[in-house]
C-alpha cells in the first residue's frame, strides 16, 4: 500500500516517513511512505495513495488538505502529535490501522 | 487547569488565528513568494560567488579572475532574485485563480499583464548622425553610446522587491476580474455549435481586456505613478518591521503558536514574508553597489541568529537531550532529533520531547529566541557582523549558513556558534528538571513492572 505524509515543505515529514516505514515492515505489512508540501499536495495524492496523512503542525490546513483529498477519493487524517516524531511509529501505524482497518 | 486553559487558548484563540492565515488571498501570496524561493536562493549564492575575493587572498589567481568578472557572474542574478516580483506575481496570481476553482494558468498570465502595465517601458531612440560626429571626437562619449540599447526598454527597478506590493495588488485585481467575468457570465460566450476550446478563447477577451484597459488607462494613459505612491504608503511599515519590538513580536508570535503545536513560522512568514524580501533585496542591492547596508531583520537574520536549530532555537535543546540525557527516553529521543536539529529541522524535538503544551519547555521555548535576537541585533547594530545579505539554504548547518547569509564573514559563523551555546544555557536548567521527571517516572514503571 501508499501512503503519502504532507508538512509545510515536505521536510520533517521525510523523518516521520522513515519511521512509519520501519514500524510497518515490523508489523509485516509492506507500505512505501512518501512525503510532500502542502503546495503539491493537490496533485500528488491522485496517485493511487491508499491514505493522506497531515503533520500535526500544519492542523490549521487540513480542511483544505481534507477536501483536496476527499476530491481524490482518498481518506485523510489529521497525525496525532504523538504519532509525528521519529520514535512515534508506531503510534501513526495504530492511527492508520484504526483508520482504514486491518492493512494485511 | 493547565489542561483547561491550554484546551481553552487552542480552540478560541491560535488555531482560529491560524485559520486566517488560510484566507485565499493571503495563502496566494505565501504560494506565490514560496514559489519563487529557489530562484532566491540559488541566485544569491551567485552573489556569494561573485563577492569572494572581498574574503579571499587578492593576489591568487581565482580571486582576480573572480573580480574581473563581476558583473557577468551577478547577471544570473539579475534576472532572477534582482527581478523576483515578475516571478511572484505569476504565482500569486495562478495560486489565487485556482483558489476559485479557475484556471491558474489563465490567473497567472492575467496578473502577469496586470504588472507589466505598471512598468513603463521607454523608447531609446538609435543614436543620430550630430551624435555620432560628436562621439568620433569623445572617446568617452563613444564608449557610453556603444553600451546604450535603442529600441523600447523595460525599467527593471521595479520588477524587483520594490515593486511588490503593486504586485500584489494587481494581481488580486486581475483575478478578481477573472473571476467576476467567469461566474457572472459577463462575457463573450459562443453558441453551443463553436467548439470548446474556441469559446474559451473568446471567453478569456472579456476578462483580459477589462485588465488592460483599466490599468493602462491608470499608469499609462493617465500616468499615474502607481509604484512611488505605494511605495510612500508601506516605507512606514517596512521601517517598522526592520526594529527591534517587532522582531520581539514576530518571534514571540511564532513561539506562541507552536507552542500549540502549529507551524508559527509559516504562519507568521504569509504576513512578513513580503518585507523580510522587501529588507533583504534593499541589502542585497547596497552590498551590490557598494553602498552602505542598513537593514538588521530580514529572513535570514531569523534563521542564522535566532531559530538555529528550527524555530525556538531548539539545537541547544537537541544537544542536551543528546550528550546529557539521564532518562532513556531523553536519550533515544536525542539521538534521533540532533541530527535533523543540525540541519534546522526541529518536528522531531518539538513533538517529540514535546514541546508542545509542556508548560517546563515552552518557556525556554519562547525565551531563547527572543535572547539570542536581541543580542544578534546589538552585534549587528554595532557593525561586529555584517547584515544579511543574501539567502541561503535554510537547511544548511547553522555557522555555515550565517557566513553565506552574511556575505562571506566568518564572524557570523562565529555568533552563530555563541548563540547556539547560549541556548544550551537557556535550555538547561529546564531540560535537567524534565529529563529528571522522565527518569524518575521511567525508575518507578520499572519497579512497578518488577514487583
Amino acid at each position: 500500500m501508499k501512503v503519502l505524509l504532507v508538512c509545510s515543505q515536505g521536510m520533517s515529514s521525510a523523518i516521520c516517513a522513515k519511521a512509519l516505514q520501519e514500524a510497518a515492515k515490523k508489523d509485516g505489512i509492506d507500505m512505501s511512505v512518501s512525503e510532500c508540501s502542502t503546495q503539491a499536495f493537490a496533485e500528488e495524492i491522485k496517485n493511487g495513495y491508499a491514505i493522506g496523512l497531515v503533520a500535526p503542525q500544519i492542523r490549521h490546513r487540513y480542511d483544505v488538505l481534507k477536501a483536496q483529498a476527499t476530491d481524490a477519493g482518498v481518506p485523510c487524517v489529521l497525525i496525532q502529535p504523538q504519532g509525528y516524531t521519529p520514535l512515534g511509529g508506531s503510534k501513526l501505524l495504530a492511527q492508520i490501522k484504526s483508520e482504514l482497518g486491518d492493512l494485511k | 487547569m493547565f489542561d483547561k486553559i491550554t484546551k481553552f487558548m487552542d480552540e478560541k484563540l491560535s488555531t482560529p488565528m491560524a485559520k486566517l492565515a488560510e484566507q485565499r488571498h493571503l495563502r496566494a501570496i505565501r504560494d506565490g513568494i514560496i514559489a519563487t524561493l529557489p530562484l532566491i536562493i540559488v541566485s544569491s549564492m551567485f552573489m556569494v560567488i561573485a563577492f569572494l575575493p572581498n574574503s579571499m587572498p587578492s593576489d591568487w589567481g581565482i580571486t582576480q579572475f573572480i573580480a574581473a568578472n563581476q558583473t557577468k557572474i551577478l547577471m544570473p542574478y539579475r534576472v532572477s532574485m534582482y527581478i523576483m516580483t515578475l516571478y511572484a506575481v505569476f504565482g500569486i496570481g495562478y495560486s489565487l485563480a485556482q483558489s476559485y476553482d479557475l484556471d491558474g494558468l489563465s490567473g497567472g498570465i492575467l496578473s502577469e499583464l496586470a504588472f507589466l502595465l505598471t512598468i513603463i517601458p521607454s523608447s531609446i531612440p538609435a543614436v543620430t548622425e550630430g551624435i555620432k560626429t560628436l562621439a568620433a571626437s569623445n572617446e568617452e562619449l563613444a564608449n557610453f553610446l556603444s553600451q546604450v540599447p535603442s529600441g523600447f526598454v523595460l525599467p527593471m527597478g521595479n520588477l524587483g522587491s520594490a515593486g511588490m506590493f503593486i504586485g500584489i495588488i494587481v494581481s488580486f485585481f486581475a483575478v478578481e476580474v477573472f473571476r467576476f467575468t467567469q461566474k457572472s457570465g459577463f462575457k463573450i460566450s459562443m453558441p453551443a455549435q463553436v467548439p470548446a476550446s474556441v469559446a474559451r478563447s473568446f471567453e478569456a477577451l472579456t476578462p483580459t481586456a477589462i485588465v488592460l484597459l483599466v490599468v493602462a488607462t491608470i499608469t499609462m494613459f493617465i500616468g499615474i505613478d502607481v509604484h512611488s505612491i505605494v511605495a510612500t504608503i508601506i516605507s512606514p511599515l517596512i521601517k517598522a518591521s526592520d526594529s527591534l519590538p517587532s522582531v520581539f513580536l514576530i518571534i514571540f508570535l511564532a513561539q506562541f503558536f507552536w507552542s500549540f503545536g502549529i507551524h508559527g513560522w509559516s504562519i507568521v512568514g504569509s504576513l512578513a514574508r513580503p518585507l523580510w524580501l522587501v529588507l533583504l533585496e534593499a541589502n542585497t542591492t547596497a552590498f551590490v553597489s557598494g553602498t552602505e547596508i542598513t537593514n538588521i531583520a530580514a529572513e535570514p537574520f531569523y534563521q542564522w541568529f535566532v531559530m538555529i536549530g528550527g524555530s525556538g532555537a531548539t539545537l541547544g535543546l537537541a544537544i542536551l537531550f543528546a550528550f546529557k540525557a539521564r532518562s532513556a527516553y531523553g536519550k533515544a529521543l536525542g539521538k534521533t532529533a540532533l541530527i535533523p536539529s543540525i540541519f534546522n529541522i526541529n518536528e522531531p524535538m518539538i513533538f517529540g520531547a514535546p514541546i508542545v503544551l509542556n508548560p517546563r519547555l515552552i518557556i525556554p521555548f519562547i525565551i531563547a529566541p527572543l535572547l539570542n535576537s536581541l543580542i544578534a541585533w546589538i552585534a549587528t547594530s554595532m557593525g561586529l557582523v555584517n547584515r544579511v545579505v543574501a539567502s541561503s539554504p535554510w537547511t544548511l548547518p547553522g555557522p555555515i549558513g550565517a557566513f553565506l547569509a552574511c556575505g562571506n564573514d566568518w564572524r557570523a559563523a562565529v555568533l552563530n556558534v555563541l548563540l547556539i551555546i547560549l541556548s544550551i544555557i537557556v535550555y538547561y536548567p529546564f531540560f535537567r528538571m524534565y529529563d529528571n521527571g522522565l527518569y524518575k517516572e521511567e525508575c518507578q514503571d520499572v519497579s512497578v513492572s518488577e514487583a
